[in-house]
């Protein structure tokens, strides 16, 4: 699966947990994030949103499929996804 | 001991491998080329590296890389490649890493004579990089003594983590003469000085007593940070004002405090002297046979030679201005250090000789102005 | 941040330097740093064993943030002082990060002869094809008509394609990637860092503060899509036609040739000085 197939899903569908396969939780070491929002923007099963401070929080935590797109695209290595077993 | 009859460029290659110098980075210009030529055959077979860089700009980046990797590093060139490396010295000035550069001087500017002697880029050696920062510079006689003074300025260039400029002319590079050459293991080495604190203890910049902190190699074990930026004691970024004049106060002062060790002349006969002669570099050799002349004709002279021209021997020659009548100053350039012996011993005193179209100056010029009344 | 797990990237930061960086918020150096650090972990290099050299420019602020041995150099020389370092001590894995008008302007002579040399660095070009840090003038890859704030009128000068002219320079490893293919990219890295010889790979980057703005061309997000729908892989551009490719950015391995590295030759170099010496003196 490369990057290019990672078509972002309709957001509808998004909110259902995904049933099978890995899962993660999306850690955002606030001091470090400047609310750029890419892993806002680009999160394939959108995940993330912003608060009120405009900082990225799981708003969705349960679709997330620990791909790490957000933590390999943070320019701030200000995210962690870790793996849910 | 070999007894060699040998040229100066190589004289200044063999000091620098005396010294320990094990890697080299040039680019070809006259009149100094032979240096590069003598270590690209002498360096391989100590184990040492010699790499011709597509610039003179590269050579300089070079030298201070090797240098921070651990090898005793120089490079040579002359007055156009000098100029070529202003930028790139200065980073060695701010990262306090020890190398020598060599420039043997040709008549400029510009492309000027390339094969014509000149001490014209007396004042670019101590200001041709932006900003106010120290610099040694020394400058040979004869050819013996460039290969002692390339000892000499590896030597300072590791005990004060600076880079020290070898400022030859034409004259000296290109000459032959006798020279008994010491053996390497008999010639005084001085080594940068090591670290002995645990790498999480390790401040590469850390006010050091000596004002000279310890230097650990790329590849020690380490890991530090190097930047031509101001930099705080871990040699992170800093704009920081306190930080910055902490750095500008010891880097000028690790120099001013040890002038006693750094100055070298050769002193003849100044004592009682009515006249002195300053004078540095290929001309204290007219200077010496006018001084004799002079001396024949009853006049009271005596010869200051300057082997370390910047920092200027500014307390020796303010000494010898209260005692003498007159300075005379001859140089192959239109009068560049008679602005020191000026500012410190006063215009009045002070008798220009200027040669600037590539010749040596005649010993019969500075008798003249010896004796001028 | 005992509260965050183990980050394999956290192993690699400097935690006497503060954070956040210093780059814009969304720049794409910070992802190129973050592939670069995931190259490192997954080759197990030891630490002491590396080292990063940048030349001045936002690319130029990138080694401090991290546990090597770092140099920020002057502007373009840094593949010159990588080739000091790296002959100096040659256990070192050199690496070498640098700006596109870094590595290709005033950097251009000595890129062409650290690539022709073969000499055994790492070059990253990030190519965000702007002088970012002096605000937003057009650079060797600016791309033609673009405006920049020293080409109010629109660039006229044709972009130098990085990886074919170091490949037409001598480099063993030429690849091309992207900040959008940020795991593709610390592949390419780790496979360059491995290779023997020059390895270039360029990263493709963006600049939404002065380039994007100048342009309009939206925000970091808008030109990192820009990114992800023109480029393609070596494979896929293999099939269309020039014209076409032309406009894409072609990722992957564009060369990969065995071709001594400078030090293995400089070793014979020695061992030949040596033998000389030694048939002389018997």
């Amino acid at each position: 699966m490369t990057e290019n197939d990672l078509q972002p899903a309709p957001a509808a569908a998004a909110t259902a947990r995904s049933k099978s396969g890995p899962r993660g939780r999306v850690i955002v070491f606030g001091s470090w994030c400047k609310g750029c929002r890419l892993c806002v923007d680009f999160c394939p099963k959108h995940v993330l949103a912003l608060d009120e401070n405009d900082h990225p929080y799981p708003a969705n935590p349960e679709a997330c499929n620990a791909c790490r797109w957000c933590e390999t695209h943070c320019p701030d290595l200000a995210i962690v996804v870790k793996p849910v077993q | 001991m070999t007894l060699k009859l040998m040229q100066g460029n190589e004289a200044v290659a063999m000091g620098a491998l005396a010294a320990g110098c094990r890697f080299y980075a040039g680019y070809p210009i006259t009149p100094s080329t032979e240096i590069a030529e003598v270590l690209s055959r002498q360096l391989p077979k100590l184990g040492g590296k010699f790499i011709q860089m597509e610039d003179e700009i590269a050579s300089m980046a070079a030298i201070i890389g090797a240098s921070i990797g651990g090898l005793k590093s120089m490079t040579a060139t002359s007055g156009p490649g000098f100029s070529l490396m202003q930028e790139n010295l200065g980073y060695a000035v701010m990262t306090e890493t020890p190398c020598v550069v060599a420039n043997v001087q040709r008549l400029g500017p510009s492309t000027g004579q390339p094969t014509s002697a000149s001490q014209g880029d007396v004042m670019q050696a101590r200001w041709g990089t932006h900003g106010d920062h120290p610099i040694i510079a020394l400058s040979p006689t004869s050819v013996p003594q460039a290969f002692d003074l390339t000892v000499t300025a590896f030597n300072f260039s590791e005990k004060y983590r600076t880079p020290v400029i070898l400022l030859l002319d034409e004259v000296i590079g290109h000459m032959r003469e006798r020279f008994d050459m010491p053996d390497f293991e008999n010639v005084q080495r001085v080594e940068r000085l090591g670290v002995n604190v645990p790498p999480e203890w390790y401040k590469p910049y850390g006010d050091s007593v000596s004002d000279v902190p310890p230097m650990a190699n790329f590849g020690d074990g380490y890991r530090y940070h190097v930047t031509g930026l101001f930099h705080d004691p871990m040699g992170y970024p800093t704009q920081r004002l306190d930080e910055i004049e902490a750095w500008i106060q010891r880097v000028n002062r690790k120099i001013e405090r040890n002038l006693d060790e750094i100055i070298l002349t050769e002193a003849d006969g100044l004592e009682g002297a009515q006249t002195v002669v300053v004078a540095y570099g290929a001309t204290v050799r007219s200077a010496r046979h006018a001084v004799k002349l002079a001396r024949q004709r009853r006049h009271k002279v005596g010869l200051l030679s300057l082997l370390t021209i910047w920092p200027f021997a500014e307390a020796e020659v303010a000494r010898l201005a209260q005692n003498c009548r007159r300075i005379v100053v001859p140089e192959m350039n239109l009068g560049q250090l008679a602005l020191e012996v000026e500012r410190v011993a006063g215009r009045s005193k002070v008798r220009r000789v200027n040669l600037a179209n590539g010749e040596m100056i005649h010993p019969q010029m500075i008798l003249e102005a010896i004796e001028a009344h | 941040m005992s509260r965050l797990e183990q980050h394999s990237a956290y192993n690699y930061l400097r935690h006497t330097k503060k954070f956040p960086n210093v780059w814009c918020a969304g720049c794409g150096i910070g992802i190129v740093m973050g592939a670069l650090i995931r190259a490192i972990d997954h080759l197990e290099l030891d630490q002491n064993d590396v080292a990063l050299v940048s030349g001045i420019g936002c690319t130029g602020r990138m080694p401090v943030y991290m546990d090597f041995n770092t140099m920020h150099t002057t502007h373009g020389r840094a593949l010159a002082f990588a080739t000091g370092l790296k002959l100096a001590q040659p256990r070192l894995k050199v690496i070498v990060i640098m700006g596109d008008g870094d590595a290709l302007a005033i950097g251009g002579n000595h890129f062409l002869h650290a690539a022709r040399r073969n000499m055994d660095l790492t070059a990253i070009v990030v190519n965000n094809a702007i002088y970012g840090m002096t605000g937003g003038q057009y650079s060797p890859t600016t791309p033609i008509d673009l405006r920049a704030t020293t080409a109010p009128y629109g660039n006229v000068e044709p972009p130098i394609p990085v990886g074919e002219l170091a490949i037409a320079a001598g480099a063993a490893f030429v690849a091309r990637g992207t900040v959008y293919h940020a795991v593709e990219l610390d592949r390419l890295i780790a496979q360059a860092i491995q290779k023997e010889g020059f390895s270039l790979v360029e990263a493709v980057s963006y600049c939404h503060t002065t380039l994007g703005r100048i342009n309009k061309l939206g925000t970091a997000g808008d030109m990192m899509n820009t990114i992800k729908n023109n480029s393609v892989t070596l494979s896929a551009a293999e099939k269309m036609s020039e014209e076409d490719r032309q406009a894409k950015i072609v990722r992957g391995v564009l060369r990969d040739v065995e071709r001594p590295g400078y030090l293995r030759l400089y070793d014979q170099v020695i061992e030949r000085a040596i033998a000389q010496e030694a048939s002389h003196a018997g």
